[in-house]
């Protein structure tokens, strides 16, 4: 089987049926590029997967899907810090197994790159402007 | 020394290169001539977004441009400077921007009515 | 600069006194009752002078400029600094030249081995007392001692303080908003306490003490508040009395100076402007003797933080929510366009005090060719007879200068110290020096000098022009007599029933007047360019604004008209063109940000019908441009496009209308005395009981007049100071 490349065709038919057929592979190739078969690790509070596959080189085996409202409209700073750790080899454990992760209530949400949006940081001059408007009441 | 100067009457001035108006006119066309077939392989090597057509018409704007003048120094003196141009333009010592800075594609035409001026605030 | 002026001298010297000889005989025949002129020679150049003429004036006439702390040409002299000390041959002694008149033949020298002696010993007598803050002081770069110091002092110092026991030291004073006092630094030139009592006619400073104890102050603690206090900054040859808005700012040298005109109130002072990095740092006087001396009034040199607060940056239209909001040009123009548009010719133009000619001129053509006459000025003005047809009905005739040279001025229904400090400052001049004697129709005010109060009833003019009045004794046999009419009398119901009075009382004091150059008959404005506006043919029927009930009204820096939406028949659509938001703009429906005076190259006339200009020192703010470049813009929208498209071309246009606003710095006298008196006969109207009135009556009205110092925070300390004064027990 192997000598005719059959199970390649098996390994492909796998992985459309894990995607969930025809229609959704298609989209999941038009909106990334490709298609990995992977096992699923765990997935963040804002719905991105997170897959591993150790049958891929070291640097591609880990990945992750990002939620489907995002889109086309995904970029690498929607992974929350957490799982950034877990995603580039800092460590193996992903955070909902890792005992020494602090979690504290303070600790803020995380934010995406918000540039280029209307949420951007825009800085600002402190210096008193030399004229002084009028404003109308 | 000075019943020289006297005689002389018109001060004599040393030419650059030419030393009648005929000899410039030829000079001028021969400059013309040469850049004009170093258009093709200016468009291929530097290649800028302009066709052969557009860059010959814009070599004649910039000769057209030089029309009025009759001092043979001043039309020496821009041969010069024009020559200068092309031998670095062939040599490829410049680069893509200086050559499409021929073009101006940035430059904005100023105002030139009153209200327009008034409206830009350049007046 | 001392060098170059005995350059000059050595070149003049070249000039041999065979040459000299003819001119001088010449005119000694034509006067031939003046005493006999004597010569003297400074450092051996002989030159002739009037008896009584002092060493340091003498020096002054061949070039040779004497060292000096407390003598100033204006004021009198005090003879203590002891800086200007020369040598005369044949003295045993140095003699202080600003203080000694020369004597026939003397010899002086002023650069001889004595004399340098002498001006290093005083030198360093004042170091001995001189803080050496030089580096922290204000007048760093201006300072007079630090001139000297460097040109006449010694090389080297003498002063060792063995003991650590320090320099002398003294309290400063809190003298009010306007200056600041470095006590420590004062040489005691006692130029400020000169100025007080002479010019600015206010005797509140004054020294304590003497020797090293001696002390410049007031003697209780009072503020030096004058409308010329400022004066005293420029006048003090150190860093004691410097500008408190203006301290730790910039160093002379870092500023940028453009020569300019004030417009703060109708004399049209010569000013200075100095500014860095499009910011105005401060104003000070510029010399011209036919009108401010080197003397300016305080609104003028501080209220220019009032350019920096409340400008209009931006076009605004007002938008469906009744709200003022910022849009472009072209949206402004257009917005403004369409509505003058549809208003069919009935339009009404109103100018303010600080609207320069060009403006004006543009504004008229405009508004004329839309179809409408109704141009007006703020102030109300009498119309009746010759109205404003006549120059010598609105000017201030005799000039500003020739004012001090009066024997008699009768002042109705003004207070000069508060309009036009300046020409007070001259009348008082008149009075300490000439004896002149001063008479006032109207309210009891302060004038700093005394003056016959004759009432405030205005048919006391009646009863001098009719020649029943004590007075009229008096006012004949005065020689150089001078009426002033404040304009305020002028917007009086009966204003022109006074006028024609007070046209006629003139009248007949000038026909018995020997100099024809001498114009009994002076009208004092109050605001820059009122005569500007009459000039051009702006009527002053502000009343009749209402009446008319116009669709549109162009504000064109009318601040102070009083007019409110309430005297407006509904949908009228105001324009405010102008530079503050005040007034004006805030009944606006659209507003045109216009640009003030030290922004724009502009013509302002004065009260004497000076036509003089303003000149650029800072780029204008935001979005705002040039007034008559508004209109002439929005001629082109509105479709009736006015010819002129440059400076050159609308100064074209004002030669035009009116020759005299393009002849800088000429007053254009006025004629028609007569005439003017005659068609004002005609009227007869009665003259009202109602006393006479001025707006400013005390020092607190001087300082917030117009939009520009009623934005300046300077100002308003100012008006706190002088309220905190009168609470004070002194």
């Amino acid at each position: 089987m192997s000598y005719f490349g059959l199970n390649k065709l098996g390994t492909l038919l796998n992985i459309i049926k894990e995607s969930g057929g025809i229609r959704a592979s298609l989209y999941k190739l038009y909106r990334m590029d490709e298609l990995k078969l992977g096992t699923l690790i765990g997935t963040d509070k804002y719905g991105n997967k997170y897959y591993e596959n150790p049958r891929f080189f070291y640097g591609r085996n880990r990945w992750v899907e990002y939620a489907p409202q995002y889109r086309l409209e995904y970029d690498g700073s929607q992974v929350p810090a957490e799982w950034f750790g877990w995603l580039h080899y800092k460590t193996d454990l992903p955070p909902d197994k890792d005992p020494g992760r602090p979690k504290y209530k303070w600790m803020a949400d995380h934010t995406e790159n918000l540039s280029g949006t209307t949420g951007q940081y825009v800085p600002y001059s402190t210096t008193v402007p030399k004229i002084e408007a009028w404003k109308p009441k | 020394m000075a019943s020289q100067a006297v005689r002389g009457g018109a001060r004599q001035v040393k030419p650059l290169l030419s030393l009648d108006n005929e000899e410039a006119r030829k000079r001028a066309l021969n400059l013309y001539k040469a850049w004009y077939r170093q258009l093709p392989y200016i468009v291929r090597q530097y290649d800028i977004p302009k066709s052969v057509e557009q860059c010959r018409q814009r070599l004649r704007e910039e000769f057209k441009k030089h029309e009025c003048l009759t001092d043979v120094r001043v039309i020496d003196m821009l041969i010069i400077k024009g020559q200068m141009e092309l031998k670095e333009t062939v040599h490829v010592w410049k680069q893509k921007g200086h050559i499409m800075s021929y073009f101006k594609p940035t430059a904005e035409p100023k105002p030139t009515d009153f209200l327009s001026k008034f409206l830009q605030g350049v007046n | 600069m001392l060098r170059i002026t005995a350059q000059k001298s050595l070149a003049g010297a070249k000039v041999s006194p065979k040459h000299l000889f003819p001119i001088f005989s010449r005119s000694s025949t034509d006067v031939a009752k003046k005493p006999e002129k004597i010569e003297v020679f400074i450092d051996d150049k002989p030159v002739l002078v009037e008896p009584g003429t002092t060493v340091l004036q003498a020096a002054a006439l061949v070039g040779v400029e004497i060292p000096r702390f407390c003598y100033h040409e204006r004021l009198a002299v005090a003879g203590n600094c002891r800086m200007c000390l020369v040598e005369v041959e044949k003295s045993p002694k140095p003699v202080a030249a600003c203080a000694m008149p020369v004597m026939k033949g003397w010899r002086i020298k002023t650069d001889s081995e004595m004399t340098r002696k002498a001006r290093e010993g005083v030198m360093e007598f004042l170091l001995v007392n001189h803080p050496l803050d030089c580096p922290i002081c204000d007048q760093g770069g201006e300072c007079d001692l630090q001139d000297q110091s460097m040109a006449f002092g010694s090389d080297r110092s003498r002063f060792t303080d063995i003991d650590f026991s320090g320099k002398r030291a003294v309290e400063d004073k809190d003298i009010g908003p306007l200056i600041k006092t470095i006590m420590t630094r004062c040489i005691h030139c006692t130029r400020c306490i000169r100025f007080a009592s002479e010019v600015a006619g206010i005797d509140d400073l004054g020294t304590t003490g003497r020797g090293s104890d001696m002390q410049v102050g007031t003697y209780v603690e009072k503020f030096f508040l004058s409308e010329l206090s400022g004066n005293v900054i420029d006048l003090c040859p150190v860093g004691a009395l410097t500008s408190k808005p203006y301290s730790f700012t910039a160093r002379p040298w870092e500023t940028r100076k453009t020569d300019s005109i004030d417009v703060l109130d109708a004399v049209g002072s010569n000013i200075v402007v100095c500014t860095r990095t499009g910011d105005v740092l401060r104003i000070l006087p510029r010399i011209n003797e036919d009108i401010n001396e080197e003397w300016l009034s305080d609104k003028s040199r501080f209220a220019y933080d009032g350019l920096k607060r409340q400008r209009l940056v931006t076009p605004m239209l007002r938008d469906a929510c009744g709200e003022l909001k910022p849009v472009d040009w072209e949206a402004a123009l257009l917005g403004v366009g369409k509505v003058l548009k549809a208003a069919g010719g009935n339009i009404t133009a109103v100018a303010g005090g600080l609207a320069d000619a060009e403006a004006l001129v543009a504004l008229k053509d405009l508004v004329n060719k839309l179809g409408s006459e109704a141009v007006c000025i703020e102030n109300s003005f009498p119309l009746d007879g010759s109205g404003t047809d006549l120059r010598s009905s609105y000017l201030l005739n005799n000039k500003i200068a020739p004012a001090e040279e009066a024997d008699l001025v009768l002042l109705i229904g003004t207070n000069p110290r508060l309009e036009a400090p300046l020409l007070n400052s001259r009348i008082r001049k008149g009075y300490v020096h000439n004896e002149t004697e001063i008479a006032v129709i109207g309210p009891k005010i302060d004038l700093r000098y005394d003056y016959i109060h004759l009432g405030e009833d205005p048919s006391i003019i009646r009863q001098i022009e009719n020649g029943q009045h004590a007075f009229v004794k008096k006012l004949k046999s005065a020689k150089k007599p001078l009426v002033i009419l404040g304009s305020d009398t002028l917007s009086r119901s009966d204003g022109a029933a006074i006028l024609s009075s007070v046209q006629s009382l003139s009248r007949g004091l000038q026909d018995e007047m020997c100099d024809p150059e001498w114009k009994v008959l002076n009208i004092l404005h109050k605001v820059a360019n009122q005569v500007a506006a009459l000039d051009i043919g702006y009527t002053p029927d502000l009343s009749k604004i209402c009446e008319s009930s116009p669709k549109v009204l162009y504000l064109l820096g009318a601040d102070d008209c009083g007019i409110t939406r309430a005297d407006l028949p509904d949908g009228c659509f105001i324009v405010y063109q102008g530079h503050h938001g005040d007034q004006g703009a805030s009944i606006a429906d659209a507003v045109l940000p216009g640009i003030a005076y030290t922004e724009k190259q502009a013509t302002y006339v004065n009260t004497e019908g000076r036509a003089q200009q303003t000149l650029v020192a800072v780029t204008p703010p935001g979005l705002a441009r040039e007034d008559w470049k508004i209109i002439r813009a929005l001629s082109e929208i509105v479709g009736a496009k006015l010819p002129y498209d440059s400076l050159e071309e609308i100064r074209y246009r004002l030669e035009e209308v009116a020759p005299h606003l393009t002849r800088y710095g000429c007053a254009e006298a006025a004629n028609y005395f007569c005439e003017a008196l005659e068609l004002g006969k005609k009227t007869n109207a009665p003259i009202d009981t109602s006393p006479l009135d001025v707006k400013q009556k005390t020092l607190e009205d001087f300082y917030m007049t117009d939009v520009i110092s009623r934005a300046s925070p300077t100002m308003a300390k100012c008006v706190a100071a002088v309220q905190k004064q009168n609470l004070s027990k002194y």
